[in-house]
């Protein structure tokens, strides 16, 4: 199995608000403060690549406390030159909340060559807030997502300069300098929640999908669709296009790993992912479909998730090296994902580095019957 | 007047199906509702139909009308509904519309009033004012858009979902998509229409609520000023929707208005 780590770069704060997106006052952000948030979120990326992880992950969110990188590709930038042999993991650029998509086929192209074919492209459609922030019209979600797709994909694979004239997006010329490294293009994974139509879309086009912050359950049941999906089209999902993200934590023993995750792991579900009712879902996001079968089996909130929750459910992994090892067996084994994305936190810089170092020396090592089968070969193209 | 007097029907606009409720009698008024409104016979239209035969079509992605993926912008909505007098065989009518509904009223207003034998517009958006910028209702949870709408909370009664059912909420979700369609940016106005009302020849009157605090009076003025020869009445004890909040009052102040010889 391969393991990415994955940072959100949270600002973490307690507060009262109602919402921790789009309203929470800016207020609330000291730049001093975030200043030594970004340099150790980076060594922490850094310590990773040391520490032999495959990837490092980071992605985009906008004016909230639960994650603060607007501009995933800026945080890719510096990696590029600290690193030498991890994957970049952008997962991903939201492509509808861009006016401009061009613009993000330069930006990934040079981040690739940069890096010297390093780069993983994720496409998200943004989560429901992002719409908020940006102002982009969501009934237009789907549809931009997609036209946004098929001209970064067409830019990087045929020669320019040629005409682009969608609904969206219109262009005389299309001609990016320079043109990705990796060829036909880089990876490009589908981070998503598991819609029907995302799944369907990404398993016709080979692109790995990516179960974020989903319990177990809904993971297993969305593989089945995508594997499914992947059949259907003509061809057998390699295992490298199942991919999770979920925290993990691991400590000396499963009582201060219990510990740890009640003091620190909590805090995404019960402040970052904080949302006033409205910012849920903003009209057109879903379609009347995927928006039927969430009312008839309604989710409960993140702010109601209990640690037992999110334990049982297998939202986090959390325990000793031992439980921990057992707990992956299940997504290694019996779901057949590839690729594990996680982010740790250990409560402080050190304590995350001390974490890391753990997990790294006793959890890795036990799963490395492919380490030397590169991930990306082939797939996500 | 029973539910059973009126007559709910669903009719076909240039391939467009729509559901409408017609009923009254008296010369032909074409009312446009706002969000939130669609399908909804109410006291205000009671009294307005003592004058006058009322039409009052759901848009399309509202109560019974289908959504019409075509409609992109506020102007297919308004050639929607000059389509729909074309269907009814209308060749002039009285034109009401509120909040959103007067937004696509003035949209039509500026495309062919030659065929407006008058033209009402109850707290219309769909204008840039200097100096004021629409609160952005989708953002906003249930209490606080009452208070932004209704100067009489209790009004707001009038516009409850009839239930808390699934069927009932993923309505709700299409009528917020078809508005969000056409009004999420710019947020409830065309660039384009403010300077084009001064196209409007019908006789124009505006009424609006004192208390509105979606678009203030401070818009009133400014249509008025735009719209040649608009009359404006004011409303004193009403909010954004004046004829919930005042039915009667509004009522007879579009039929006192339409009772002058040149509206006739």
């Amino acid at each position: 199995m391969k393991f990415y780590y994955f940072h959100l770069m949270p600002y973490p704060m307690d507060h009262a608000e109602p919402s921790s997106w789009v309203t929470l006052s800016n207020r609330h952000y000291d730049p001093a403060v975030g200043h030594t948030l970004y340099n150790q979120y980076l060594d922490q990326l850094e310590y990773a690549e040391q520490l032999g992880w495959d990837g490092l992950c980071v992605n985009e969110h906008h004016q909230n406390c639960y994650g603060t990188m607007p501009s995933p590709n800026v945080m890719a930038a510096m990696l590029v030159r600290r690193t030498r042999r991890a994957k970049i993991a952008i997962l991903g650029n939201g492509l509808p909340l861009r006016e401009n998509p061009l613009r993000l086929a330069e930006e990934i192209a040079m981040l690739d060559v940069a890096s010297g074919g390093r780069v993983i492209s994720g496409f998200v459609r943004g989560i429901s807030a992002e719409y908020f922030s940006t102002a982009v019209n969501p009934t237009h979600s789907r549809e931009r997502f997609y036209e946004a797709a098929e001209l970064i994909l067409k830019a990087w694979t045929e020669e320019g300069p040629f005409p682009f004239d969608g609904r969206f997006y219109r262009y005389p010329y299309v001609n990016p300098w320079p043109r990705p490294l990796q060829k036909p293009h880089p990876p490009v994974w589908c981070p998503s929640q598991g819609s029907n139509e995302t799944v369907e879309w990404a398993a016709k086009r080979r692109f790995p999908y990516l179960m974020v912050f989903t319990p177990i359950t809904r993971i297993a049941q969305i593989y089945g669709e995508y594997r499914e999906a992947c059949e259907r089209h003509g061809y057998t999902a390699s295992r490298y296009q199942l991919t999770v993200n979920l925290p993990i934590v691991v400590a000396e023993n499963d009582a201060k790993a219990d510990e740890m995750a009640r003091a620190h792991a909590m805090w995404i579900y019960h402040v970052g992912l904080r949302m006033a009712p409205p910012f849920w879902r903003p009209p057109g996001y879903l379609t009347e479909p995927s928006l039927r079968r969430v009312l008839d089996n309604p989710p409960k909130m993140p702010t109601e998730l209990s640690f037992e929750d999110l334990e049982a459910g297998g939202y986090i992994i959390c325990g000793s090296p031992a439980t921990v090892r057992d707990k992956l067996r299940i997504f290694s084994d019996e779901l057949r994902a590839g690729i594990v994305c996680s982010g740790m936190n250990g409560g402080s810089h050190e304590k995350t580095l001390e974490m890391m170092q753990l997990f790294a020396e006793e959890v890795m090592p036990h799963f490395r019957d492919d380490a030397h089968v590169d991930e990306t070969a082939g797939i996500g193209r | 007047m029973a539910e059973t007097d009126l007559a709910r029907r669903t009719l076909t606009v240039r391939g467009t199906p729509i559901e409408m409720v017609t009923a009254g009698r008296g010369a032909p008024l074409l009312f446009l509702h706002g969000a939130g409104a669609a399908g909804r016979w109410l006291p205000f239209h009671e009294r307005l139909a003592e004058r006058f035969l009322v039409h009052l079509p759901c848009h399309p992605g509202h109560g019974g009308s289908p959504t019409a993926e075509w409609i992109e912008h506020i102007s297919d909505l308004a050639f929607h509904y000059l389509d729909l007098l074309d269907e009814l065989g209308l060749d002039r009518v009285h034109l009401v519309g509120a909040s959103f509904g007067g937004w696509i009223a003035a949209e039509m207003a500026t495309m062919a009033s030659p065929r407006l034998t008058s033209l009402t517009l109850i707290d219309p958006v769909g204008i840039k004012v200097e100096g004021w910028i629409y609160p952005f209702l989708f953002g906003m949870d249930i209490p606080e858009l009452v208070a932004t709408v209704f100067h009489d909370p209790a009004a707001a009664m009038a516009l409850m979902p009839r239930d808390q059912s699934v069927d009932t909420m993923i309505e709700l979700a299409r009528e917020r998509t078809a508005i969000a369609r056409v009004s999420w940016n710019p947020s409830l106005y065309n660039p384009l229409l403010r300077r084009r009302l001064g196209r409007i020849r019908a006789r124009t009157l505006l009424c609006w609520g004192e208390h509105d605090r979606l678009a203030p009076l401070t818009c009133a003025k400014t249509w008025q000023t735009e719209i040649p020869g608009a009359t404006l009445r004011v409303f004193s004890k009403s909010g954004h929707v004046p004829h919930l909040e005042e039915p009667d009052a509004v009522a007879d102040a579009i039929s006192e208005f339409c009772a002058h010889k040149d509206s006739r």
